[in-house]
C-alpha cells in the first residue's frame, strides 16, 4: 500500500453532477472547492458505490448476438 | 468485418510506458501507428525506436499535433497545445516547424497526422505544407459543452455534429462529409476514438469511448472488471450488418497507464483494461473478424472503397444503465439526422450539411473556439419533449380526440428493422401506443426514409380507435451550436396553398400563420443556410398547416402540418431540407 497516497479522488458530489473535481485532504477530511461536500475516505467510497447503482448493466456481458436481438 | 486503428503516442516524460504499450500491442500480433511530437523529433532514441518497429512490425510513423512545444516553438504556443485554436498566421508558423523537423528526421512528409480536431484553415494549412498527408485524426464525436462543463468549464474542445466515423473532411467545414471532389480537403479523417453512440448524445462523450481508462473516468468499471469496453466494440461490430463494414480505433495516451486524477485505481488497473480490450481485438483478427490498420494504409482503403455519398447508419442500443433504449443515427453529405425510438421517434439531433456552412476556428475567426457543426435541433441542450415549461428543438406527431392530445413522444417505441443503401436508409419502428383519458387506444406505426437530397419522409399507419382523430406531424427548431440561444433574427416563416404563399420575419412576438389544405409550411434559416419545409407526400392531404415564431422564453419556431384521420388513417409528410 505504499503507493496509497498517490491515489487521488474526485468530488462525489460534483462527480454525480458530471463534473470532475479533485477533492483536498486535511486531518483526515476530504473536502471540494467547487462544493461544500467534504467526508471522510470511507464515505466518499461508498459515494462512489452508489453513483455506479444507475450501471445496472456494468456487469453484464452483450456479445453481438446478445445486441442483435436487444 | 472491423476495421482497427491502434494509436500511440510518444511520451519521453513517461517513455516506459509508451515502450511497454507497443511491446503489448505487438505481442499480440498487431500493428500500431505511433506519432511523435514535434519535441520527440529532437530525441535521438525515440527516433530510432519508432524506426525499429516501423521495420520490424509495419508500425506507421505519423505527426502529432496534440502538444505544440520544443525548440522554438514555446515563443509562439505559450502553453497553447491545441492547433484550431490559434490564428491563421501562427498555425502556419506551428506547422511549418512541425513538419519540417519531421522531414528533416525522416527524409519524408508524414502521410498521417493527428490532433483533438482540425478546422478548416488548420487543415487547408496542412495540406498546403505537406501534400502528402493521407490520414488524420480530425475530430472527437460530440465533444463540446458537455465535457466543456465536465471539466469545470475548462476544456475548449467544441467539435459537435461531427460524423462518428471515418470520412472525407469538406474544405470549408471539416466535420461535414464532403459531397464530391471539389469539395474534398483531400484528406481521409478518423474521430478520435468511436463513442458510445446512445450515451455521448445524452451526456459526457469522453467517459463512454473506445479508450477503457476513460471508462474508469466515468466510473463504468468495477476494478478490473469491465465488459462494456467489450460490449461496445461488439455495438460497433453489429454495424457492419447496416453498413457491410464497420470502423473502430483505440488511442491511449500514457498519462492514463499511469496515476492518473481522473482515476480512483492505481494504474494496474488500467493496464488490465488496456490488455483486456487489445487482446479482443486480436481475437477478433485470429477469427477473421477484425484486421488492424496503419492510419495511412485505413486512409488509402477508404479512398479505393468509399464512395463520397455514400449514406451510414448507426443502431444503437444503450446497455449500461440496461435501459435498452435505441437510438437510430443516419448521416450522408446533406444530413446527419438521430431519430429517438425511446421517443415514439422524434428526431433528437439534426444537422443540415446541405447549407454548406463554413467555419474555421481562430482568434481571428467569428467562431474563435466553437469549431461544431450548428444544429437545427438538439433536444438534449434545447429542451426537446416539455419537462419544465414549454417543449424545445424536436420533432413529433400529436394526436389529438376530443381536445385531449397525447405527444407520441411519451410512447416508447424501439426500432424494429433498419435498411440502408446508397439511395438511403429506410427504418421502422414497433408500434406506439397512444392511450386517451377515455381509454380508447391507438396504434402508429412509423417508417422513415431518408434520402441524400436532405430529403426525410415519415410515413404514419394509425390503427385502433382512429375516429375523430386529429395528427399533427410537428417540427420545431432552432439553429445553435451550444445549449444557448442564438439570435433568431433573419428567419423567415412560411405558409403555401393554392392561392399563393404568406411570409412572416421572426421578431419574437410568438405570432402565427395558418393556412387550410397547405401546401407547405416552411422555415428560411440563413444561420445554416438552410430552408426547412414540410409538405404532404403525393396522396396526403393535409386539413390545416401552420408555422409560428417563439418568444425570447421560448426561442424557437414551429412548423404544423395536421391530418383529419377521417380522410386517411394512413398518410406520409416530407421533411426537405434545402440550401
Ligand atoms: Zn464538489
Amino acid at each position: 500500500m505504499s503507493d496509497h497516497h498517490r491515489i487521488t479522488k474526485r468530488c462525489p458530489v460534483c462527480f454525480s453532477r458530471d463534473i470532475d473535481v479533485l477533492l483536498t485532504q486535511r486531518d483526515g477530511i476530504w473536502a471540494c472547492v467547487k462544493c461544500s461536500f467534504n467526508g471522510t475516505e470511507a464515505e466518499i467510497r461508498g459515494m462512489y458505490r452508489d453513483i455506479q447503482k444507475k450501471y445496472h448493466g456494468m456487469i453484464e456481458r452483450y456479445t453481438l448476438e446478445d445486441q442483435r436481438k436487444l | 468485418m472491423m476495421k482497427l486503428n491502434i494509436f500511440h503516442r510518444t511520451d519521453p516524460g513517461r517513455y516506459e510506458i509508451f515502450k511497454r504499450q507497443q511491446d503489448l500491442v505487438h505481442s499480440l500480433g498487431m500493428k500500431t501507428s505511433v506519432f511523435l511530437h514535434y519535441f520527440d523529433l529532437f530525441q535521438d532514441h525515440i527516433v530510432a525506436d519508432a524506426l525499429a518497429y516501423q521495420a520490424a512490425f509495419g508500425d506507421e510513423i505519423g505527426l502529432a499535433l496534440n502538444r505544440l512545444e520544443g525548440p522554438g516553438m514555446d515563443d509562439i504556443s505559450r502553453g497553447l497545445e491545441h492547433i484550431w485554436l490559434f490564428d491563421e498566421e501562427q498555425k502556419r508558423q506551428l506547422m511549418e516547424m512541425a513538419l519540417s523537423k519531421f522531414k528533416d528526421v525522416f527524409g519524408r512528409m508524414p502521410t498521417a497526422v493527428t490532433s483533438y480536431h482540425f478546422d478548416s484553415s488548420a487543415l487547408r494549412i496542412l495540406k498546403e505544407i505537406a501534400p502528402e498527408v493521407e490520414g488524420i485524426v480530425g475530430g472527437c464525436f460530440e465533444e463540446g459543452v458537455r465535457v466543456f462543463h465536465g471539466c469545470n468549464h475548462s476544456w475548449y474542445l467544441f467539435n459537435e455534429g461531427m460524423p462518428w466515423g471515418p470520412w472525407f473532411p469538406a474544405k470549408g467545414h471539416t466535420l461535414r462529409p464532403a459531397a464530391e471532389t471539389e469539395d474534398w480537403s483531400g484528406v481521409v479523417a478518423v474521430p478520435h476514438l468511436a463513442r458510445d453512440m446512445s450515451l455521448s448524445f445524452e451526456g459526457r462523450n469522453d467517459f463512454w469511448a473506445s479508450h477503457p481508462p476513460n471508462v474508469i473516468r466515468g466510473m463504468g468499471n468495477d476494478a478490473s472488471f469491465c465488459p462494456y469496453d467489450l460490449n461496445l466494440i461488439d455495438q460497433y461490430r453489429m454495424q457492419a450488418d447496416f453498413n457491410g463494414h464497420t470502423y473502430y480505433n483505440t488511442f491511449v495516451g500514457t498519462q492514463w497507464l499511469t496515476w492518473n486524477h481522473n482515476s480512483e485505481y492505481p494504474p494496474e488497473v488500467a493496464w488490465e483494461l488496456y490488455t483486456k480490450q487489445l487482446t479482443y481485438f486480436k481475437q477478433l483478427k485470429e477469427q477473421g473478424e477484425l484486421e488492424d490498420l496503419t492510419l495511412t494504409e485505413y486512409a488509402r482503403w477508404h479512398k479505393e472503397s468509399r464512395p463520397f455519398a455514400e449514406p451510414e447508419v448507426y443502431l444503437a442500443k444503450e446497455m449500461l444503465y440496461q435501459s435498452h433504449k435505441h437510438y437510430f443515427w443516419h448521416i450522408d453529405t446533406d444530413l446527419r439526422v438521430l431519430i429517438d425510438a425511446n421517443q415514439g421517434g422524434s428526431i433528437g439531433d439534426l444537422r443540415a450539411y446541405i447549407g454548406r456552412v463554413e467555419k474555421a476556428t481562430g482568434p481571428d475567426t467569428p467562431s474563435r473556439e466553437n469549431g461544431a457543426y450548428p444544429y437545427l435541433i438538439q433536444s438534449q441542450y434545447r429542451t426537446g419533449y416539455p419537462n419544465h415549461s414549454f417543449d424545445g428543438s424536436r420533432t413529433t406527431l400529436k394526436l389529438v380526440k376530443n381536445g385531449e392530445e397525447v405527444d407520441l413522444c411519451s410512447t416508447p417505441t424501439k426500432v424494429a428493422s433498419v435498411e440502408r443503401s446508397s439511395a438511403g436508409s429506410r427504418m421502422v419502428l414497433t408500434p406506439a401506443k397512444a392511450v386517451f383519458p377515455d381509454g380508447s387506444t391507438v396504434e402508429v406505426e412509423t417508417t422513415y426514409t431518408i434520402e441524400p437530397g436532405g430529403k426525410i419522409t415519415i410515413k404514419r399507419s394509425l390503427s385502433g380507435d382512429t375516429e375523430g382523430i386529429l395528427a399533427t406531424e410537428y417540427f420545431k427548431g432552432a439553429p445553435g451550436c451550444t445549449e444557448y440561444p442564438i439570435d433568431l433574427h433573419g428567419i423567415q416563416l412560411q405558409v403555401m396553398d393554392a392561392t399563393g404563399t404568406q411570409e412572416m420575419d421572426y421578431l419574437y412576438r410568438r405570432r402565427r400563420l395558418e393556412v387550410d389544405a397547405p401546401e407547405c409550411v416552411a422555415a428560411v434559416v440563413p444561420q445554416v443556410n438552410a430552408r426547412v419545409m414540410m409538405s404532404a407526400a403525393k396522396g396526403a392531404k393535409p386539413s390545416s398547416g401552420l408555422a409560428r415564431e417563439g418568444n425570447l422564453f421560448e426561442p424557437y419556431f414551429v412548423l404544423e402540418l395536421t391530418y383529419d384521420t377521417n380522410t386517411s388513417t394512413e398518410f406520409s409528410t416530407c421533411l426537405i431540407i434545402t440550401a
